[in-house]
């Protein structure tokens, strides 16, 4: 009397993923080590290799140009100083490593596709379900496969939070190309720009303050993504977290969670205050041509 | 008022007769004190499976209520001391501070022999040393067979993140084969070794299955009874024989100069909390009959992975065909009640 039809897609995705890691795991596993040693080792070896005081100095030059504000750029330099006192310094780097790789990779794949998706409506209606279920789908579920695929570790850890944290960039690229006030394309047309031209001169430049918070969120949502990572191997600030909690160390796992919140605040003040900066010089810019303000 | 003493007999022998066939079934005093038995969700494979038996048992043979409480094994082990749960169905006796002190302090009681003849150690594919004719892969270290010559092998089980050196892949971080084997590490001088964790049971076993179906090196602790030892042929590194001093500087994971030592040979037992030892005869009878051969429990564990079944599933296959194994365990009217 059962109403379920008895469907089940266990037994063919356990083959299929069993014929790609005979098939194509080694291959992957080159492209693993191409990522590592082109891209994420370097960039580890860089930031783990540089006297802390010089990246203190380099954090702190980096928050004031961002916030014009010497207050601000203070307590910044507080934060990642307090991080280095719990001992966390070199963890701190792994992560921070881990998060900046994520997030270039998804500016490089974010950015151009929500450009695609504010131009096309085909597109649109193709990858928004998309999106939803990259950022709904278990992450466990495409993590162990990816494990099969690229071997433990760092990489597979990058590409689900690449998967993950790319979401909110392709949405809000999208949404601030979209609120481009139609007015002032039009205009632009009416110079005879073309397409490119007005992307690129016109659409972009506007739509800054929003991809800036679509970027904003990304590096956020990398940073939740840090935990998940060290449960494949993926060394950090994550990998204390976890280590914390498996072993009833609960101070060990709050003081490296707080080491994830401040570099999380810290990330978040420097993204923001670029965003807001931009926001303000489009408005100046704007009176001074006596264009339109924001009504 | 005629009719009273008549109901109050009726009523006597209505609340009396369930107890009489109670006793006779001898009956656990915890689960009919209406108060739950709470096991440890043990998440291994093999800790899954007996977890799932035993549950089976108390729920249909003792009509107990049963709750699974899922934790880590450090976790777990600090509730049975504090009786915050009754039962951890797999406990590998003396390999944990936790438990060392629960139980020198009398709060946890370990019974019966669930598994016998469990191994763990350092293991290579069986193809690394032998080779595999049937898959083309020659053998990449013919002379390797103790843990002491690893050094010259670092570059066969390299590290993609330090390519200098090689990778040891551990436990993940909070198991108790961890530290000991973070411990062996120093022991061992393996310090051209890079100490992996991977982090979580299931990226363990998925990095050991994707090397094993291609063919590459890969050198890991593991152990039995689990599905992948029924499924794939590994071979075990010697190690020195087990000393007990040198095994407590392995466990101590502090301890600055360790030396090496096997494994002790694993008492495995079910882990009791002190109320539930002292309150339950019925129940500590039957768990300290409680015992899996180790073949038997290593098929049904490859089993269970080859069709991808999960421990509840696999469970009720057992019952139906090792009736004679589980029939031993519990008094015949348990047993019947069992079989229905």
């Amino acid at each position: 009397m059962d109403i379920f039809l008895p469907i089940s897609i266990k037994a063919p995705v356990n083959r299929a993923v069993e014929t790609l890691v005979s098939r194509f795991g080694d291959s992957l596993h080159v492209v693993n080590d191409l990522l590592l040693q082109g891209g994420l080792l370097p960039i580890e070896r860089l930031l783990r290799g540089t006297p802390a005081w010089l990246m203190l100095i380099l954090i702190g030059l980096l928050a004031w140009h961002a916030t014009r504000r010497l207050a601000h750029a203070a307590g910044i330099v507080a934060a990642c100083y307090l991080i280095g006192c719990f001992g966390l310094w070199d963890l701190l780097m792994q992560t921070l490593a881990l998060v900046l790789v994520s997030t270039a990779l998804a500016v490089l794949i974010g950015l151009p596709t929500g450009i695609l998706i504010s131009q096309s409506r085909l597109a649109r209606r193709l990858l928004l379900p998309v999106l939803d279920v990259m950022q709904t789908l278990p992450t466990f579920v495409y993590l162990i496969p990816a494990v099969m695929l690229f071997g433990l570790g760092k990489v597979p850890a990058i590409l689900a939070t690449v998967v993950y944290a790319v979401c909110p960039l392709i949405r809000l690229t999208e949404l601030g190309i979209r609120q481009v006030d139609p007015e002032i394309t039009e205009a632009a047309w009416s110079f005879g720009t073309t397409r490119w031209q007005l992307l690129v001169g016109v659409q972009l430049p506007l739509a800054l303050p929003s991809i800036m918070a679509g970027l904003n969120q990304t590096v956020m949502m990398a940073l939740a993504m840090v935990v998940i990572a060290s449960m494949i191997g993926a060394r950090g600030l994550g990998e204390d977290v976890l280590a914390g909690i498996q072993t009833l160390d609960v101070g060990k796992g709050l003081q490296a969670g707080i080491a994830i919140v401040l570099l999380a605040i810290v990330i978040d003040r420097i993204t923001q205050a670029y965003g807001q900066s931009q926001r303000l010089q489009n408005m100046t810019r704007s009176r001074e041509t006596g264009g339109h303000e924001s009504r | 008022m005629s009719h009273r003493p008549a109901l109050f007999a009726a009523l006597l022998a209505a609340t009396s007769f369930p107890l009489a066939a109670a006793s006779h079934a001898a009956p656990s005093p915890w689960c009919q004190a209406g108060k739950p038995v709470k096991l440890a969700g043990l998440n291994w494979e093999s800790g899954a499976l007996l977890t799932e038996l035993i549950k089976t048992v108390l729920e249909k043979g003792y009509g107990c209520q049963v709750e699974l409480v899922p934790g880590n094994t450090v976790t777990l082990e600090n509730a049975l001391a504090t009786n915050d749960i009754q039962v951890i169905a797999e406990e590998w006796v003396g390999r944990s501070d936790a438990w060392n002190k629960a139980a020198a302090e009398g709060k946890v009681k370990p019974v019966g022999k669930v598994i016998v003849g469990a191994t763990e150690g350092w293991y290579v594919p069986d193809y690394v040393i032998k080779g595999d004719t049937k898959r083309g892969i020659k053998p990449a270290a013919p002379q390797l067979k103790t843990v002491a010559e690893l050094p010259s092998y670092k570059q066969l089980f390299k590290d993609a993140e330090e390519p200098e050196k090689g990778r040891f892949l551990n436990c993940p971080t909070g198991w108790t084969c961890e530290g000991v084997n973070s411990q062996k590490l120093k022991a061992y001088k393996l310090d051209s070794y890079v100490n992996f964790r991977p982090g979580s049971g299931a990226a363990l076993d998925a990095e050991i299955s994707s090397s094993y179906q291609r063919g590459k090196p890969i050198l890991f602790y593991y152990w039995s009874p689990t599905a992948l030892m029924g499924k794939y042929k590994f071979i075990k590194l010697q190690e020195p024989a087990y000393n007990e001093a040198c095994f407590k500087t392995l466990t101590d994971k502090d301890h600055a100069s360790p030396c090496g030592s096997a494994a002790p040979e694993a008492v495995i037992q079910v882990g009791l909390s002190k109320a539930l030892f002292d309150g339950d005869p019925a129940l500590v009878g039957f768990l300290t009959r409680f015992n899996v051969p180790i073949d038997t429990l290593n098929n049904a564990l490859a089993q269970m992975a080859d069709n991808k079944t999960d421990a509840a599933t696999q469970a009720k296959t057992f019952f139906a065909n090792q009736g004679k194994l589980w029939r031993g365990w519990l008094p015949a009217d348990v047993a019947a009640k069992v079989a229905k």
